[in-house]
């Protein structure tokens, strides 16, 4: 079998052509399955179960509103205790806000009747719960150990020369930062690396400057 | 109850069923070295520390959080176990300063204990330190991040005995820390110096005893908090002659292992230094300081004369024998009003994990003792006014302890005998015709009743200010010689008096009482009721 | 169909589905024969279930290998309390990416899996606890769950069986722990992961308090095929220990990196030489990590002999973990890799246990000063020294798995270690 023709670069965000499969990046992702998923989350079953990483982020963001409170209030109705809703409704408030913030931590502890410093203990926990805000693209290159044997340092460098960025910090134009991540569990299809919500798979570092000019033309 | 029999070094040991392998050490004496863990709180077994070996198990074990088995076969002196401590010990040095010349804990720490006592002559670690600083928690805590052992005792106590989760765990591994919400400190905790107490090592330390002193100089004499009804048991720690903190004193009835910040803060005054330090008469010619030979001689022939009802005002700051002693000598001299005066607040601050310790409304210690005594409390929550009939009386007047801060200059003028026995001079005492001065609590011993009606004991902490002499001692000496009895010799004796004139303090031996106390009787009628 | 590679060799249990975009749907999970499991399981009721299971003789994926029937028998019978069905999705430990293909490819498989296994022990309520990097497998699994509400499969009255067994899709955010069972209890609970000292065991005192288990997501996915199919069935591969089919996570050097699902006891040389197209680019093989990065490393000739079930990998001196297989071709710094996954240790700490906490980090700063060419031959001493302190001293394994590559690593290739500690950070390792 042949790759598919219609990828734009090596890397498309998938494991792309190094199997020996025709599938194009929806069959592979799933995309077409999932669909657009309801912002109020759908069935109770699934509120849980994502936020996002979005470019587009607003620190002032109200927890929550609209379609948002109905996806906090279906998270709460599939947890026995109020603290067993606390990592959902956390990433649902930096799915709105793309940061916790200390004042977010407080305002969730308010939302379901914890006390601030229990926040503080679970979110500083965690290391998806950006502390500070990040840029429109947080990139997660991992350099665990498969990652490692095939470049995952390398392409952490490349991320990091291209975005002019020191690791952590966000690019001038507020576009990029990047971080380097723990094992993602995709370490068949190395060097792993997230960006947002979503995986790109062997990438290598001369993929890494047209990886990143994609992002800033078409975004994900 | 069943029981179950294992041999821990070597030794057979029996214990209930269900009893961890470290208390069942602790039976036979031997501590299994431990910091995580605390009787009063959950047992997370995180700092395995306490691992000992147990025959038979593919792991050592958390004694802490291991129950005892019958037969079981225990080692904490010898091979796993020892190594296993040495490593742990190692561990917990390779990041922590080594600041012990200037850290408060040093003298009482367990880790320079530990490490002393069993770990490695000399340490391996040659990388960086991690450094995190100090913090200031507020109240009256400061954090010394370096130094924590992170037992998350502090963590646990305020979740589980405050009930007020304000301090927390952030971030992991070796980055992990205690801290509160950000700058929210302790949020004014009324019982946020236990975690100080709790603290196995320096890192929670108190801003009022900073640098104060050394632990290794510091005198601890079993004692009762005095500042509030609930009697928690204390240890007063002085150096040369001046108290410098109160630590709670283990009574699982009273305070558990704890104490409130309310009690804990409240100690300068016992070192007041503008005390009364011998007797003054007044005479015809003014004040005069005769001793205590010539003052009680005058005294003494004084009440020979004095018949007929006394007004006498004490303190719920005096023990059980200076309010007997006070009471015997009025009704020696023909009965009479005893009123006392005390402050209250107006709430009730409970622990919330262990009600039994609450801080009570009432700010002295023996308020029940003194109700047990038959005397009658007057004036306001804040301890004022109420003496009205006192500060007119005509015949005998006894002020015991009341400093009298309110009352008028006048106070007392019109009695034909006017004694004042204080520590401290009053300003409403000028028409006093004895001044004679006495111990604090602090400096005597004896007992309070607390507000559970338990009579606990408490041993002198500090010298006497000059020549004053304890209340009981002054007042029985006058009472015996009035009675033609012998003077009692101790507190003891007094307590002995006083027990045999109160139903409910009848039987109870003084030295029976021991160091955590015993109930007082209930009184018939009440007793009855049950 | 195939993704990304698929060998004639393999035995297409659970990843029967891989690479075919059509098998997501609840449709074409129905046209493949899908839920007919669940259907059987309804049949035969909760005990039987129970001893198909036992007599599969499966074993958890995750890791441990302990027999599932077995922990499945220890719930408590009777319904008192609420009783959980948690299933770990949370894969982390580094060289294994199984669980992600099997969500993302076949929910349905690993839907059904938890609703037979909630069944068997009386639960009604099935978390599927996925770490938090996982938003595009979280969606599909989401919307899958949702389809199984649609569908009559989960909620109230599964199947008019008046069973009510509720599932929910839970993500993580972000910490290796919550893989360890009750550091993923607590996480549920929204504290931090932190792994809770057994006794008392999950059966017992789990999540929220209440009975619990918890499973791998491979495993469970292998329940309805051995429900459906019977224990026997599940027999026929694997060996007498070890029984049934595992996937093989490859990754590292190797030709044709993937998962393959093979018999259990399969040679390890074949894995890689044949399987897997050899080590990459026609080099030599130096090491292997053969169950993820917490077991020890293998050298050549460990693994000539090694066949890949549990006992077999435990007979070469490592063990099987997670089967992820890590292939180290005869270019690579041993010392850095070893620093690599010690400091991923490190990290991933949750700094409860003092050894754990202290050590990893220790351990790290020591390998890194190795790795710099300032090491000294007595810091290897040090490092063995504190990889026993590191060894079953602590609430959870994590600091074990620590040890595990700094202990194998200096007793197969000490002069690795020597060449930096004598030649500097520029020796000549390979």
């Amino acid at each position: 079998m042949s790759a598919p023709t219609h990828v734009p670069f090596r890397n498309p965000g998938w494991a792309g052509n190094t199997g020996e499969f025709d599938l194009t990046e929806a069959d592979v992702r799933g995309t077409d399955f999932v669909g657009e998923r309801p912002l109020d989350g759908g069935h109770e079953s699934a509120a849980p179960s994502y936020p996002y990483m979005l470019p587009d982020k607003d620190p002032e963001a109200v927890l929550f509103e609209g379609p948002y409170r109905e996806r906090f209030e279906k998270i709460r109705s599939r947890y026995p205790t109020a603290r067993g809703a606390l990592i959902p409704a956390l990433n649902l408030a930096q799915e709105l806000r793309g940061h916790i913030s200390p004042e977010t931590m407080d305002e969730v502890a308010a939302l379901l009747g914890l006390a601030s410093a229990e926040v503080r203990g679970t979110v500083t926990f965690y290391t998806m719960y950006n502390k500070r805000p990040v840029g429109r693209f947080l990139i997660q290159v991992c350099t665990n150990i498969s990652c490692s044997l095939c470049k995952g340092e390398e392409v952490l460098d490349a991320f990091l020369r291209h975005t002019d960025t020191e690791l952590g910090e966000t690019s001038e134009d507020g576009d990029f930062t990047v971080i380097e991540v723990e094992c993602l569990a995709a370490c068949g299809f190395p060097v792993a690396v997230q960006i947002n919500s979503r995986y790109y798979e062997n990438v290598l570092p001369d993929d890494v400057s047209a990886l990143l000019q994609r992002l800033r033309e078409h975004g994900e | 109850m069943s029981t179950v029999t294992l041999t821990i070094d070597g030794r057979r040991v029996t214990v209930p069923e269900g009893t961890s392998l470290l208390h069942a050490a602790e039976e036979i004496g031997v501590e299994v070295p431990h910091y995580c863990y605390h009787p009063a709180l959950s047992a997370p077994a995180q700092c395995r520390l306490c691992l000992v070996d147990v025959e038979g198990a593919p792991k050592p074990m958390p004694s802490c959080v291991t129950q005892a088995q019958d037969g079981q076969v225990v080692r904490t002196d010898e091979g796993l176990a020892r190594e296993m401590r040495k490593g742990v010990l190692e561990f917990y040095l390779i990041n922590h300063p080594l600041d012990c010349p200037i850290c408060d804990q040093s003298g009482e720490c367990k880790l320079q204990d530990y490490v002393h006592s069993e770990g490695r002559a000399h340490g391996r670690g040659v990388e960086p330190k991690r450094v995190f600083g100090r913090d200031d928690f507020g109240g009256d805590v400061l954090f010394y991040g370096d130094r924590c052992v992170m037992c998350t005792r502090c963590v646990r106590f305020m979740e589980e005995m405050a009930q007020d989760p304000v301090l927390t765990v952030v971030e992991r591994g070796d980055r992990a820390v205690i801290d509160t919400f950000f700058e929210q400190g302790l949020k004014d905790s009324p019982w946020s110096g236990n975690i100080v107490d709790i603290c196995p090592v320096g890192a929670l330390v108190s801003k009022d005893f900073l640098h104060k002193a050394r632990a290794w100089d510091l005198d601890h004499t079993p004692s009762v908090c005095p500042n509030c009804s609930q009697g928690c048991n204390i240890d007063i720690h002085t150096r040369d002659n001046v108290v410098h903190r109160l630590k709670p004193r283990e009574n699982p009835e009273v305070n558990g292992h704890w104490m409130c910040d309310y009690g804990r803060g409240q100690y300068e005054w016992m070192n007041r230094s503008d005390r009364l330090e011998e007797p003054f008469v007044r005479g015809e010619g003014g004040w005069s300081a005769p001793g205590w030979d010539g003052a009680l001689a005058s005294l003494r022939e004084r009440l020979e004369g004095c018949r007929g009802p006394v007004h006498a005002v004490a303190s719920a700051h005096a023990s059980n024998e200076d309010l007997g002693a006070l009471r015997e000598l009025a009704e020696r001299l023909g009965g009479g009003d005893i009123v006392y005066r005390s402050p209250r607040a107006p709430d009730e601050v409970p622990m919330p994990g262990f009600p039994v310790l609450t801080r009570r409304r009432d700010l002295a210690p023996n308020t029940r003792g003194a109700e047990l005594l038959g005397l009658r409390r007057v004036g306001s929550d804040d301890a004022t006014g109420g003496l009205d009939e006192a500060a007119a009386a005509t015949g005998a007047l006894i002020v015991l302890g009341d400093e009298l801060a309110d009352q008028p200059e006048d106070f007392g003028s019109r009695a034909e005998l006017f004694v004042y026995l204080g520590a401290h001079p009053a300003q409403a005492a000028r028409s006093a015709h004895f001044v004679l001065p006495v111990t604090t609590f602090a400096e005597q011993e004896g007992t309070f009743t607390n507000v559970q009606t338990r009579v606990q004991r408490f041993e002198p902490a500090l010298r006497a200010a000059g020549d004053a002499q304890p209340a009981w001692q002054v007042l029985g000496s006058l009472t015996a010689s009035l009675a033609g009895e012998p003077v009692p010799a101790s507190a003891a004796e007094a307590f002995g008096r006083l027990a045999a004139g109160v139903p409910e303090f009848e039987g109870l031996g003084y030295d029976r009482l021991g160091v955590h106390g015993a109930p007082a009787n209930r009184p018939a009628a009440v007793a009855g009721e049950r | 169909m195939a993704y990304p590679y698929v060998h004639e060799r393999e035995v297409r249990v659970i990843s029967r589905n891989f690479g075919d975009p059509a098998a997501r749907t609840l449709d074409g999970y129905r046209e493949r024969d899908g839920y007919r499991g669940l259907e059987r399981a309804l049949e035969i009721g909760p005990a039987a279930v129970i001893d198909e299971v036992k007599a599969s003789g499966l074993r958890g994926r995750g890791g441990a290998g302990f027999p599932t029937g077995l922990k499945w028998s220890f719930m408590p019978k009777a319904a008192v309390k609420p009783h959980y069905l948690l299933c770990n999705a949370d894969e982390s430990e580094p060289g294994t990416f199984k669980d992600r293909e099997l969500i993302r490819w076949d929910p349905h498989q690993l839907i059904e899996g938890c609703l037979i296994a909630a069944y068997a022990m009386g639960s009604r309520h099935a978390y599927i606890y996925l770490r938090g990097e996982f938003f595009e497998a979280s969606q599909v699994i989401a919307r899958a769950v949702e389809e199984a509400y649609e569908g009559g499969f989960a909620g109230e009255d599964i199947l008019g069986s008046g069973t009510h067994i509720d599932v929910t899709v839970h993500v993580g955010a972000g910490a290796y722990i919550c893989g360890e069972e009750t550091g993923l209890m607590n996480s549920l609970e929204g504290r931090r992961g932190e792994p809770r000292v057994k006794p008392p065991f999950p059966a017992a005192v789990g999540v929220y308090s209440m009975p619990t288990t918890i499973n791998n997501v491979e495993t469970l996915a292998a329940v309805p095929h051995i429900v459906r199919y019977g224990g026997e069935w599940y027999r026929q591969w694997g060996t007498d220990k070890s029984p049934g089919t595992k996937l093989f996570c490859v990754s590292g050097h190797v030709e044709k990196p993937g998962n393959y699902e093979l018999p259990l006891g399969f040679p390890m040389m074949e894995l890689i030489e044949d399987v897997c197209g050899g080590v990459a680019e026609g080099r030599a093989l130096k090491s292997v990590i053969p169950g993820g990065s917490s077991v020890p490393l293998m050298d050549v000739e460990d693994c000539r002999e090694c066949t890949l079930c549990y006992e077999g990998v435990e007979a070469a001196g490592s063990m099987l973990g997670c089967a992820s297989v890590i292939v180290m071709d005869d270019r690579t710094n041993i010392v850095r890799e070893v620093r690599r996954m010690v400091q991923f240790y490190a990290h991933e700490s949750c700094g409860q246990c003092t050894p754990c906490r202290e050590g990893t980090s220790w351990m790290t700063q020591v390998l890194r000063r190795i790795e710099a060419g300032r090491g000294a031959e007595s810091d290897l001493d040090t490092l063995l020294d504190m990889s026993a302190q590191m060894t079953g001293t602590t609430i959870c394994v994590l600091s074990d798995s620590a040890a595990a590559p700094v202990v194998s690593s200096i007793e197969k290739f000490r002069d690795e270690y020597l060449a930096l500690i004598h030649g500097g950070a520029t020796a000549e390792v390979a």
